[in-house]
């Protein structure tokens, strides 16, 4: 056992070999090759449509690849059924629409996975997901359904659908562009305190100061390609790269 | 001739006529969702010629009239050596055009739910078949309730078509051309029928709307 | 039957993810099966018409001829006609109901609410059957045209009535304020403001609407006119060729009605406009 996570500890949790996808005649991802080393915190930047959505959601296969490889803990992430089902529920994904069951209440898209894919029982999934949802602050909507909730909530709840799932790693796709300006500090401190308690995390974000704030490493991506990537403070204070600059610039409103 | 006469005379053929609708509805809904929903698979699968075929399925008995799809089969097939009874000819009628039609409600039930929700569960762990049945199965069902109201009272009113065949006992449509070219009924003749018809289909929407209040999904 | 709905491409993608190796030689297992099985449907289709006869040349020969087609053409207009003015009967009639109904005055928008049910929760075989066996028995002697056209058109003048509801609740809020606010008197506002605009919102689904028109005129057998089906009747007597001729009538229905919600659909596209069934 102690061998086993001493082995593991270097292996990285996700790694991306030489990835490329098209959309058609569009070069969405070209050649990204990306590790995230256990309880890392990545956070990935760049233009709107730069491939950075794109570049998260192929790690659960929300996405497929065109070339090149995918390794969840250096095992190649499976292409079809209970295989790839079994390595998504290791992984949690929040999106930016939240996407919460509409039918279910709050507790019900908590417990849904737990008792379906972990085949834990109604009372020990109920307790774990109130844990969760208490943890994340919206242990009192519990039995709402999702249209009852608003944004931040919501999205709250869905981070932890996710945990609930005790996850070796989270994705966030813009987890926070959907909301409305006053809800997304209640967001950001969930995924701060995550990655304080040491979740492995992949962040693509719009929010700078969370990524100077939590990221160990930023990963700047432009035209489908990993363009520069860094400790923040190199990234924000001493880009290298001009493409990096010029965004960095639009960004703060230069 | 008044209603009490009316009634004396021909009130066994309108309860009759009542009885025969109402079966023939509910005998034709049932099938008519369990078609739809193949119909509904069909057009959802991966498979190209399935798809293809539940798209014609669709196309074919959404357009055709009722009455071409009835003679059809009543009179055209038994020329193949295909001979159904009477109301088993109606019934095939109505069950082929409301399917197309209920095919459609599910196809746009299963529209509302959205590709997000399906790919959270499918981040979740979900495989296939759950998600049909946790997320996809549910959801169509309880947004499509109203929609499905609208078509069972459309099929009631598609059994009307039974006046078109000899059907014994007739339904109501049938009723009433029975009883006026035998006396003249006037309109009370006509209104037993079309009471008939609104009360039974105000009934329904009645329990359809309930229904739709405790399962509608707020979005 | 009067629902319609529009569906969108995604649910197939949503449903089914990008197939790995396993479901894509799953997936060209599936489809060639099914293909031969449906092939196979086809031929004992087309096997059951050989056996039978119904294959001999008697029976499809006419069709190859002008005659038969000039006589269902003529059909086809007699259709036509009692659709269109069963049609705009219809939208007269609905757009009547639906503005007494919404009148505010409550004793009219009462009798409206109960007159728009009444033509849509009964079937338009019955209304037929109403103007042919009973309104005679009251000395009104009506051609076969009108027997076959009011009915029509009052059962769609229910359906038609809904959906201009729907499509003048489709107008939002804010325009009638504005109207009122700027002096308009609500009949004003009515005409002026939101009757334009609800009639943008509803032309898709007129068209639509058409669809059950024409599938409604098909009983015009029932009091002799002369439609495409009463003329289709008549050359199987003529020519004793019964299935042969009811298979082509009812394509042409298919055909037409087709290409009318097909209208429907092209015409929601381009005003993006959503179906109202």
């Amino acid at each position: 056992m102690s061998q086993d996570s001493a082995a593991e500890k270097n292996v990285p949790v996700i790694e991306l070999r030489h990835v490329d996808k098209h959309y058609g005649d569009l070069h969405v991802l070209r050649d990204v090759s990306l590790t995230v080393a256990r309880g890392e915190v990545l956070v990935v930047i760049g233009p709107s449509g730069s491939g950075k959505s794109t570049l998260c959601r192929t790690i659960n296969r929300l996405e497929t690849i065109d070339s090149g490889e995918i390794l969840i803990e250096g095992e190649p992430l499976p292409q079809e059924g209970r295989e790839l089902a079994r390595m998504r529920a290791e992984l949690g994904m929040v999106f930016q629409q939240f996407n919460l069951f509409a039918h279910m209440t709050i507790l019900d898209n908590v417990t849904l996975g737990p008792r379906e894919v972990l085949g834990q029982g109604k009372e020990e999934a109920e307790k774990h997901a109130m844990e969760l949802l208490e943890r994340v602050g919206v242990g009192e909507q519990a039995h709402k359904v999702p249209a009852q909730l608003s944004g931040g909530q919501q999205q709250r709840a869905a981070i932890a659908r996710s945990l609930a799932m005790r996850p070796k790693a989270m994705m966030f796709d813009e987890p926070t562009s959907a909301l409305d300006p006053e809800m997304i500090n209640e967001v950001l401190d969930v995924m701060v305190e995550l990655a304080r308690g040491g979740m492995t995390m992949v962040v693509v974000t719009h929010e700078m100061s969370f990524a100077r704030r939590v990221a160990d490493r930023v990963v700047f991506m432009a035209d489908g390609q990993i363009v520069e990537e860094g400790s923040p403070d190199e990234f924000f204070d001493h880009p290298t790269t001009q493409r990096a600059r010029d965004f960095l610039d639009s960004i703060r409103g230069h | 001739m008044g209603l009490a006469e009316l009634l004396g005379t021909y009130g066994q053929n309108y309860l009759d006529g009542l009885l025969a609708t109402w079966s023939m509805t509910a005998v034709s809904f049932v099938f008519v969702m369990a078609l739809a929903v193949l119909v509904t698979v069909a057009r959802v699968s991966p498979v190209a010629p399935l798809r293809g075929l539940g798209e014609l399925y669709v196309q074919v008995f959404r357009n055709i009239p009722g009455v071409a799809l009835l003679i059809l089969i009543a009179y055209a097939l038994p020329q193949l050596r295909v001979v159904l009874d009477w109301r088993t000819c109606v019934i095939v009628t109505v069950v082929l055009l409301g399917s197309a039609f209920g095919s459609e409600n599910f196809m746009s039930g299963i529209n509302t739910i959205g590709v997000g929700q399906i790919e959270a569960a499918r981040s979740v762990g979900l495989t296939f078949m759950q998600i049909l049945r946790h997320i996809v199965i549910p959801q169509a069902l309880r947004t499509t309730v109203l929609p499905m109201t609208n078509l069972l009272i459309a099929v009631m009113l598609t059994t009307a078509l039974g006046s078109q065949v000899p059907l014994s006992p007739q339904e109501l449509t049938g009723v009433v051309s029975y009883v006026n070219t035998r006396a003249t009924g006037g309109i009370l003749a006509f209104l037993i029928s079309a009471l008939g018809y609104v009360l039974t289909a105000f009934a329904i929407s009645f329990v359809g709307n309930r229904i739709d209040k405790r399962v509608r999904i707020l979005r | 039957m009067s629902t319609r709905t529009k569906t969108a491409p995604s649910v197939r993608a949503a449903l089914y993810e990008a197939p790995g190796p396993r479901a894509r030689r799953r997936i060209a297992i599936g489809t060639a099966v099914s293909a031969v099985l449906l092939a196979l449907l086809a031929a004992l289709v087309v096997r059951q018409f050989y056996v039978t006869g119904q294959l001999a040349p008697r029976y499809w020969s006419f069709l190859l001829e002008w005659p038969t087609w000039r006589f269902l053409l003529q059909g086809f207009v007699g259709t036509v006609e009692v659709a269109l003015t069963a049609g705009a009967i219809a939208l007269v009639l609905g757009l009547a109901l639906m503005l007494g109904r919404t009148s505010g005055i409550a004793p009219l928008a009462a009798l409206c609410r109960v007159v728009t049910d009444f033509f849509r929760g009964v079937p338009s075989l019955l209304l037929i059957y109403f103007f042919f066996l009973v309104v005679p028995q009251y000395g009104i002697q009506m051609p076969s045209f009108w027997m076959l056209t009011l009915p029509v058109a009052l059962a769609a003048s229910g359906v038609l009535a809904e959906v201009f509801r729907a499509g003048v609740n489709a107008v939002s809020k804010g325009q009638v304020e504005a109207a009122l606010s700027i002096g308009l008197s609500p009949a004003k506002t009515m005409r002026r403001i939101v009757l334009p605009q609800a009639v943008r919102y509803v032309i898709p689904s007129l068209i639509a609407q058409l669809v059950v028109v024409v599938k409604d005129t098909t009983v015009a057998y029932v009091v002799s006119y002369p439609d495409l089906m009463q003329n289709a009747r008549v050359l199987i007597t003529n020519y004793d060729a019964l299935l042969s001729m009811y298979l082509v009538v009812a394509v042409i229905y298919v055909l037409i009605n087709f290409a009318i919600n097909k209208a429907s659909v092209y015409v929601a596209r381009r005003t993006g406009v959503k179906i109202i069934r």
